[in-house]
């Protein structure tokens, strides 16, 4: 199969995880959202698992994989405890896509790595683009009290 | 009473701390996938966000929501997660990662579309054009 294919596979499931993600948001709480969330990986877990083992990987790199998904749930509970108290899916999910330029100053900082001349561009356009994405009239901003319970 | 003012929204607060969290992920990601392939990676970062649901549930002392259609729509998110990412895998087994990241990077652009059409949201100019902004700092930090 060409690989656009998968990748526009890829893009349709990501592009929907997030009207997913508000439409569960506006039924459930946040923090039920992480469980049944992890629970949607947790059904893929036998699929992942008959294509691969663990086997041949040292503690530490399991260990930074589990610390890593430990805070990509946090990170979940973030980003729907963002949509629950407000948030647009159309402003909340362009704007935590930012992350990698966190992810670029960590790798900076601690990596020795240094952002190329395009990272840099790119760094510039995600703070001016977060910022813009943010802002919101206070008279267009409506409590999460304010706002219809259910959509759709 | 409304006032005019701009206040820093509760919301904010929490798309920071997403991209806090989520930014330290790919810092630890980049970390591992050094040694373990993606199948591996995933089903560790499925292992590593048990501790967050089980906090979750110890926190709201086991009182789970249980709307028929959160539940629905909370276990497609992470289906629907699950699986992009293996098609992302498979488009990279097929092309350079340089190509395949930025492309699967504009994910938002179809959310935004949606959230358009399904949740009626209208973003202002300003929102606007921090999302193109933002859509080509996310292609520029995936090549």
């Amino acid at each position: 199969m060409h690989w656009m294919a998968y990748a526009g596979f890829a893009i349709v499931l990501w592009g929907l995880n997030g009207l997913f993600m508000k439409l569960g948001t506006n039924r459930v709480s946040a923090q039920s959202m992480v469980i049944w969330v992890t629970a949607g990986f947790v059904v893929l877990l036998p699929f992942l698992w008959s294509g691969t083992t663990l086997a041949g990987l040292s503690a530490s790199v399991i260990f930074v994989g589990l610390i890593a998904g430990t805070v990509n749930g946090l990170g979940n509970w973030a980003v729907f405890a963002c949509l629950e108290k407000g948030a647009k899916a159309s402003v909340a999910i362009p704007l935590t896509a930012l992350y990698p330029l966190w992810t670029i100053v960590l790798a900076t900082a601690f990596l020795k790595e240094r952002p190329t001349s395009l990272q840099w561009i790119g760094i510039a356009l995600a703070v001016a683009g977060g910022a813009m994405l943010s802002y919101e009239p206070a008279a267009a901003v409506a409590s999460p009290e304010e706002q219809p319970h259910c959509v759709q | 009473m409304q006032t005019d003012r701009w206040h820093f929204p509760v919301w904010l607060w929490y798309a920071l701390l997403c991209i806090f969290w989520w930014g330290l992920w790919g810092f630890l990601s980049k970390i591992g996938s050094a040694a373990a392939s993606p199948l591996q990676m995933q089903i560790l970062f499925t292992l590593g966000m048990l501790p967050v649901a089980v906090g979750m549930l110890l926190r709201m002392r086991w009182k789970l929501d249980r709307d028929r259609g959160g539940v629905i729509y909370g276990i497609l998110c992470g289906v629907a997660t699950g699986l992009g990412t293996l098609g992302y895998y498979a488009a990279l087994q097929e092309q350079n990662v340089s190509l395949v990241t930025p492309v699967t990077g504009l994910f938002p652009v179809l959310t935004v579309v949606l959230a358009f059409v399904v949740l009626h949201e209208r973003l202002n100019k300003v929102q606007i054009g921090g999302m193109l902004l933002a859509l080509a700092s996310i292609v520029i930090f995936s090549i």
